[in-house]
């Protein structure tokens, strides 16, 4: 495969395996035993190469425990792979899945200004906290309160509006669209169309290979860490179909 | 730049997080070592008549303490505690244990600036020697973090190191001449003592409080070289299984 220069993404034969850590009194004792390590490797990616060109939008196909999140994560730099390499030529969004990677404790104000200094949003470029009050049409009043009392599509209004607010060339997407209300649903879908017409590169994980097929151009379909299929978004998703 | 805003960021995240709900919030950081002082003096005080000035030469240990105690006891939890946004964020793990330190080093300060005020009615002697305790705090500073680095990498994967703290911690501190008068240790046993390199920085802390002197150079340098191995043996720890957070958290 030679990358050129429209490459953003390039993963050459990337492994990510676990430290399955069962440890417990059992483990004590397989160790004296058996002399067996608690701590046993398991593979959760197998030999993944993946080129995203710059402006395409990839969809990730699967079934539950595929390792959809782990491939996200390892191409975000969140997990190092323990073979190949990841080349990213851009920036990432935070990858809140449906409200991970917010601070329960913490009201909305305070998970937006944590995030986005985490995240090293530049706040002088506009106006990122008007913006996500805006899109998650969250009034002043929610975005007082503690996270943990927002329901789970509110939750998954202010995640998506605080990766949105990013600018960043890469947006990932990770199921965030299965809870919203109907009219949430639609406007994600519009900005993403948005998006994706600014040139952006988008990275949508959805188990609706509808929604797959409206915005990506190209996916692939995952099987037990290791990627099956790859091509055509139409062709992958009736692969996808045919899983069940 | 851009990592001193996010450790920043994360500091501010867990002073929020710790005193959600809490009255007076982050005061507790000096209220606590004053109401433990409180309970030392109305146990300890006839006892130890020996001590001239017993308020003074407690408090100087207190402090010093509890930097310790709050800083580990925070830190342990806090990598399993932010498994949210280890998950979702490409950040340097090593900066969960780091904004923990910073914000109790923040905490010390404040502390200590009360603490010196407080105590002109207890016979501090006011000197530019008591500046001294800056380099001191920083050198305790990166101890702790040694320290903690250690216990909370191990305690992602065996949970039961911070249960085990929450017991080896109050055993150290009366293993350390915090409360009590350090000529009540029967000489044979003093050795005990000298093994606890936490006994080394509150001597500092109390050569500088209490004593009003300059501490001795072999102290510093001790209290020095065992800070930087700390950290080292921490860093060494915390990197070898920083990869591996993810699959535990």
């Amino acid at each position: 495969m030679v990358s050129t220069q429209d490459d953003l993404i390039i993963l050459k034969d990337v492994s990510v395996s676990y430290w399955q850590n069962n440890v417990g009194v059992h483990s004590i004792k397989d160790l004296v035993v058996q002399r067996k390590n608690p701590f046993q490797s398991k593979t959760i990616l197998q030999n993944i190469s993946l080129t995203v060109k710059k402006g395409e939008s990839l969809g990730m196909l699967g079934r539950n425990g595929c390792g959809k999140s782990t491939l996200l994560r390892t191409i975000a730099g969140i997990i190092k792979p323990q073979t190949g390499t990841v080349e990213v030529k851009g920036t990432f969004a935070p990858i809140l899945a449906i409200g991970a990677g917010l601070e329960a404790e913490l009201n909305g104000y305070e998970n937006i200004s944590l995030l986005l200094s985490l995240y090293g949003t530049n706040k002088k470029n506009g106006d990122p906290l008007g913006n996500i009050r805006e899109f998650s049409e969250l009034t002043d009043e929610v975005l007082r309160m503690p996270v943990k009392r927002y329901s789970s599509g509110m939750v998954a209004r202010l995640a998506f509006s605080i990766s949105l607010a990013n600018e960043a060339d890469i947006l990932i997407i990770d199921e965030v669209l299965a809870v919203g209300d109907q009219g949430f649903q639609a406007k994600c879908m519009e900005k993403i169309y948005q998006i994706k017409k600014e040139g952006k590169t988008i990275l949508f994980v959805s188990h609706f290979p509808d929604a797959v097929q409206q915005i990506c151009d190209k996916a692939v379909l995952l099987e037990n860490g290791s990627i099956v299929e790859n091509g055509n978004v139409e062709y992958v998703c009736n692969k996808y179909s045919q899983l069940f | 730049m851009q990592n001193v805003t996010r450790i920043y960021a994360l500091s501010k995240r867990n002073v929020i997080l710790r005193y959600k709900s809490s009255l007076i919030g982050f005061f507790w950081g000096f209220f606590k070592p004053l109401l433990y002082l409180f309970i030392f003096i109305v146990i300890f005080s006839s006892q130890f008549n020996s001590i001239n000035n017993y308020i003074l030469y407690a408090t100087s240990g207190l402090i010093f303490w509890f930097f310790f105690a709050n800083v580990t006891n925070q830190s342990i939890a806090n990598i399993v505690g932010s498994s949210g946004i280890i998950k979702s964020l490409s950040i340097p793990s090593i900066f969960f244990p780091l904004s923990d330190m910073i914000s109790e080093l923040f905490n010390l300060v404040l502390t200590l600036f009360v603490f010196v005020i407080l105590m002109h009615w207890f016979g501090i002697i006011y000197s530019l020697k008591l500046l001294l305790i800056i380099p001191a705090a920083l050198l305790f500073g990166l101890f702790s973090l040694g320290i903690t680095l250690i216990l909370s990498s191990l305690n992602v994967f065996f949970r039961d190191i911070g249960i085990v703290w929450g017991t080896v911690q109050p055993a150290l501190f009366y293993l350390t001449p915090i409360a009590y008068p350090e000529s009540l240790i029967p000489p044979h046993y003093k050795f005990i003592i000298k093994c606890n390199p936490i006994y080394y920085y509150i001597s500092l802390a109390r050569g500088i409080f209490y004593d009003a002197t300059v501490p001795p150079a072999h102290l510093w340098l001790l209290c020095g070289v065992m800070a930087i191995f700390m950290y080292a043996v921490g860093l060494v720890i915390f990197n070898k299984l920083k990869n591996q957070f993810i699959s535990a958290i």
